[in-house]
């Protein structure tokens, strides 16, 4: 009896490692992807590692909750945001702090105003340094800022972004357009001033 | 009452155009304002310049090397 139920599990036991290893590999492979959305999901460098090194613990314990076939770049971001909560990084904000945004066109009629009346594409790339970029993304409310990361930064979908962040999809599409509005606000203060 | 303004409808649908996410009727009414008028051309340039200005500032921070290192090391030591 023992000998026929021996087999099997030696068995499993070497799919399970097999699957472990390919699981772990995967799930390196993501990491710079995974590294570039965390870094403006929260507020410096030396955060982002430390909350992208426990959710690497984090889905190396947990590995078998993960579906094959199914976004694993989504399930670590998942993951993420998660103790990115966890840890009480994210601040509270009162609906009265939320910002007006401007209209889609704010930042090109700013740029516009401050010039001879020429504005051609090129005149936003002179007037913001990669920093100014990165420096007006930050300035982006956290609620507005996560979806604006994971869908124009990370390549999400409107779906993926809901099921990261667990609301509903409208809520990602309306966060997201009125979050790309603020960041051009912003952009628009470190072209132009106010 | 407002008079129906063609420009802020176009300002209003930019963002859905571009993600494409528009049902066929109303990107088709987008695009043929656009053709017709310079302004809203302009800026629907600009905001794709400007998405690809933030897409690339953004991404060109790397992930530091020993981040790397330290993932790796958290992996599950083979038996």
């Amino acid at each position: 009896m023992s000998e026929t139920t021996r087999e099997p599990d030696a068995r499993q036991i070497a799919t399970e490692a097999r699957d472990r290893v390919r699981f772990e590999e995967e799930a390196l492979a993501l990491s710079d992807q995974v590294y570039r959305v965390a870094r403006h999901l929260v507020g410096s460098r030396e955060e982002a590692e430390d909350l992208v090194q426990e959710t690497y613990a984090r889905a190396f314990r947990s590995w078998r909750s993960f579906q094959p076939g199914t976004n694993l770049r989504a399930w670590l971001l998942r993951i993420l945001t998660n103790l990115n909560i966890d840890r009480g990084r994210r601040q509270q904000r009162r609906p009265d702090e939320q910002p007006l945004e401007e209209g889609d066109y704010f930042l090109y009629n700013k740029l516009e105003a401050a010039g001879d009346g020429e504005t051609d594409e090129d005149r936003v790339v002179e007037r913001l340094s990669q920093n100014d970029v990165v420096a007006a993304l930050s300035e982006v409310p956290h609620d507005f800022r996560d979806v604006v990361v994971l869908v124009d930064i990370g390549d999400f979908t409107y779906a993926d972004a809901a099921q990261i962040l667990d609301i509903p999809i409208g809520t990602v599409m309306s966060r997201l357009h009125r979050g790309r509005r603020i960041l051009k606000q912003a952009m628009a203060e470190q072209a132009v001033g106010t | 009452m407002t008079a129906y303004d063609p420009c802020a409808h176009c300002e209003e649908v930019m963002q859905q155009f571009m993600d494409r996410v528009l049902t066929d009727a109303e990107r088709a009414e987008a695009e043929a304002h656009l053709d017709e008028c310079a302004y809203c051309r302009k800026r629907y340039r600009f905001e794709e310049t400007v998405r690809q200005y933030v897409r690339q500032a953004v991404a060109a921070e790397p992930m530091p090397v020993e981040l790397k290192t330290k993932l790796a090391a958290l992996r599950t030591p083979l038996q």
